[in-house]
């Protein structure tokens, strides 16, 4: 479940993944789940919808720590499942920075440098723009729901709506870190939580929803928020401010040429 | 001269101990000065033993082979199959004790809470028993069973950063075949105590295993060989290379450059000692001596107006620095040669263990005498005294005897 808590997070920060998969949930999973096999199916359907869906999006990032708050908005496209790119438009300090996601590569732009670096693998897990994101949460889209079993573990309510929790664990064998993940799925489709846990059944991060409400006219997380439970009063607040679904995305977006010096 | 010797030998003798207190105190500043020495050689030299071997049984062995640009840079290009024909016969003197072959890849690890650079190092585990002392330091869960164990083991400080531990799996990461990145889920079976950069730089696991987890069929990258005796690793080295001229190989001193320089450093540091020891020593000497001349004086006075020339009372004084120094030198070396040997059966200094693991030392410490040494330092302690003597000496042959007469002692 980790992939997919992955592209989850990817998509928290890329809002078209989102909508994608939350489009796809809202269609296949408006029967709630109540099996091993149905908890699968939604994340696979979710997932798969995901795949064939691009999007566009405006979204601002707050980055709080203990030693003061930080704001950023990006501008984020996305198509199929190995396409991204993000681009921060302010403040003026981070402005021009920008991330591309092409396949399992993913290369970082720096106008300051004015060079475009493909990060090695070492560097993946490390913090993306100094938020609790790594840029394994951006990337590693694939194999989200084959890689993990999945289980309905229980239903809980949110704003009068039935949530689903399914506990994912990672298949034997497979390069997951994570002991388990345990997602809440709300019956209309929206993700409301991903919990990370470690081998040990602890818990070590968490994301939620904190504000569900309708974007490019459908239910979506338009405030999720990521924190880290060895830093308590840290967190990285992701907003949806504005959303497009389902357009043409020009195929020059998702180059590095484009990365550098966007049209 | 010998005539001269006979008689002035007891004379000089008996004047020694016409003063036993003044004797028995340059006695024991030289004693005491040459056993600082001699048992400061045979410590340093039994402590930089232990280093050296504890450093060298970890992982590098007394030499290692390598393809050539491996230790430059240490990729998956830079492989080599694993000895055949002529290296391999050549490895199999009976001068080496024992070789194995390692995979060596770098990479990342990755756990719940954080990803790390790491050596992935691909072993033998059968083998490696022989060879490394690594085997022998895990304190948690077990050591590698077999070429194909696909366990990891790590150390406890790694462990500690990672926050992981026995049993649980992590991640590692490596450059393949293809040029793309494995990552595989390796479950931590064991959790090795050494010094704290070996702990963070390598992981152990099965060689067959690492080779199949980069799509390697039977490449290694490196291989380590222990030589036992010192002397034979020269002769043993130009066989090797003469076997695989196309191959890097490297005696430890080219590999640990660092305890090659601080070998050497030892070696020349005993001399700084015996240099600070020294000069204490001839202060003490001549000061005594001094006193002893200026408090003979009338007696000096009146050998030479019986009509003892100069030479000889220089002779005299000389001959009893020589025979003062010369005792001081014996009592010197039966101290050290005792405290050498109650210490012969190892100073245990595991009490210091955190320090020395810093410094890599070995924990227990077996200090030897070592004869050439030995005599050599004690000879030059009585040369150079001998020598600083002279100047009291020099001063008793230089008085004028109708003065020295006259003065009143």
């Amino acid at each position: 479940m980790i992939r997919l808590s992955r592209t989850v997070n990817h998509n928290a920060v890329k809002p078209g993944r989102w909508l994608g998969a939350l489009v796809l949930l809202l269609v296949t999973a408006i029967a709630p789940a109540a099996s091993a096999q149905d908890a699968r199916a939604i994340l696979q359907s979710a997932f798969d919808n995901w795949r064939a869906h691009s999007s566009h999006a405006v979204v601002e990032m707050l980055v709080k720590r203990a030693s003061g708050n930080r704001s950023m908005t990006m501008e984020s496209w996305t198509e199929g499942d190995d396409k991204a790119l993000v681009r921060f438009t302010a403040p003026a300090r981070d402005a021009g920075n920008a991330t591309l996601q092409l396949g399992s590569a993913t290369y970082v732009f720096n106008p300051k440098l004015n060079q475009v670096i493909k990060l090695p693998a070492s560097a993946m897990s490390q913090s993306w723009m100094g938020s609790d994101f790594s840029y394994d949460d951006l990337s590693r889209s694939q194999k989200v729901v084959d890689d993990y079993t999945h289980k309905l573990i229980g239903t809980k309510t949110n704003d009068g709506k039935t949530v689903h929790v399914i506990e994912s664990i990672p298949k034997p064998g497979k390069p997951i870190v994570w002991g388990k993940q345990v997602i809440s799925v709300r019956s209309d489709g929206v993700l409301t939580e991903i919990e990370y846990f470690d081998q040990l059944g602890k818990r070590v991060r968490a994301m939620t929803a904190d504000k569900i409400g309708t974007l490019g006219g459908r239910p979506y997380p338009i405030v999720m928020t990521m924190r880290t439970d060895a830093k308590p009063g840290q967190f990285t607040r992701v907003t949806t401010t504005a959303a497009q679904f389902d357009i043409k995305v020009p195929s020059y977006t998702f180059t590095k040429s484009n990365l550098q010096n966007p049209r | 001269m010998t005539n001269t010797l006979k008689t002035f030998t007891p004379l000089a003798w008996r004047n020694l101990w016409r003063n036993p207190r003044r004797t028995v105190i340059t006695l024991i500043v030289v004693s005491i000065g040459l056993w600082s020495v001699l048992f400061f050689n045979s410590f340093l030299n039994a402590w930089m033993q232990a280093s050296k071997d504890a450093t060298l049984s970890l992982l590098i062995g007394q030499g290692q082979i390598h393809a050539p640009g491996y230790l430059d840079d240490p990729s998956i290009e830079a492989l080599m199959p694993p000895p055949s024909g002529k290296l391999l016969a050549a490895l199999n003197d009976p001068r080496i004790s024992n070789w194995v072959a390692r995979l060596q890849l770098p990479g990342v690890v990755e756990s719940e809470y954080k990803t790390l650079p790491i050596n992935i190092m691909g072993v033998d585990p059968e083998a490696e028993k022989h060879i490394s002392s690594i085997p022998g330091k895990v304190v948690e869960g077990h050591y590698l069973t077999s070429t194909s164990d696909a366990g990891v083991v790590i150390g406890l400080h790694l462990a500690e950063r990672l926050k992981t531990g026995l049993g649980r799996r992590v991640i590692l990461m490596s450059q393949n075949t293809e040029g793309k990145l494995s990552e595989q889920s390796f479950d931590v079976i064991g959790l090795f105590d050494a010094d704290q950069a070996t702990e963070d730089y390598y992981a152990f696991t099965g060689i067959k295993a690492a080779q199949q987890y980069v799509g390697l069929k039977n490449q290694i990258a490196q291989i380590a060989f222990a030589i036992p005796v010192e002397e034979n690793l020269d002769p043993v080295l130009s066989k090797l290379k003469q076997a695989a001229p196309d191959l890097d190989i490297r005696s430890w001193k080219e590999l640990s450059v660092y305890l090659a320089t601080s070998d050497s450093f030892m070696k020349g540091f005993i001399y700084v000692w015996l240099a600070v020891v020294f000069s204490l020593m001839a202060i003490g000497i001549v000061n005594t001596q001094l006193m002893a001349v200026f408090e003979r004086t009338h007696e000096f006075g009146l050998l030479r107006a019986l009509g003892m020339k100069s030479r000889r009372v220089l002779l005299l004084v000389t001959l009893e620095s020589t025979f003062l120094i010369g005792f001081g030198v014996l009592l010197g070396m039966l101290l050290s040669g005792l405290s050498i040997y109650a210490l012969s059966g190892g100073i245990d200094l595991s009490g210091f263990a955190a320090g020395l693991e810093m410094a890599q030392g070995g924990q227990v410490l077996f200090p030897k005498l070592d004869p050439v040494a030995f005599l050599v330092f004690s000879l030059l302690v009585w040369l150079l005294g001998i020598l600083v003597a002279l100047w009291p000496a020099r001063r008793a042959s230089r008085l004028s005897p109708v003065e020295a007469m006259r003065y009143a002692s």
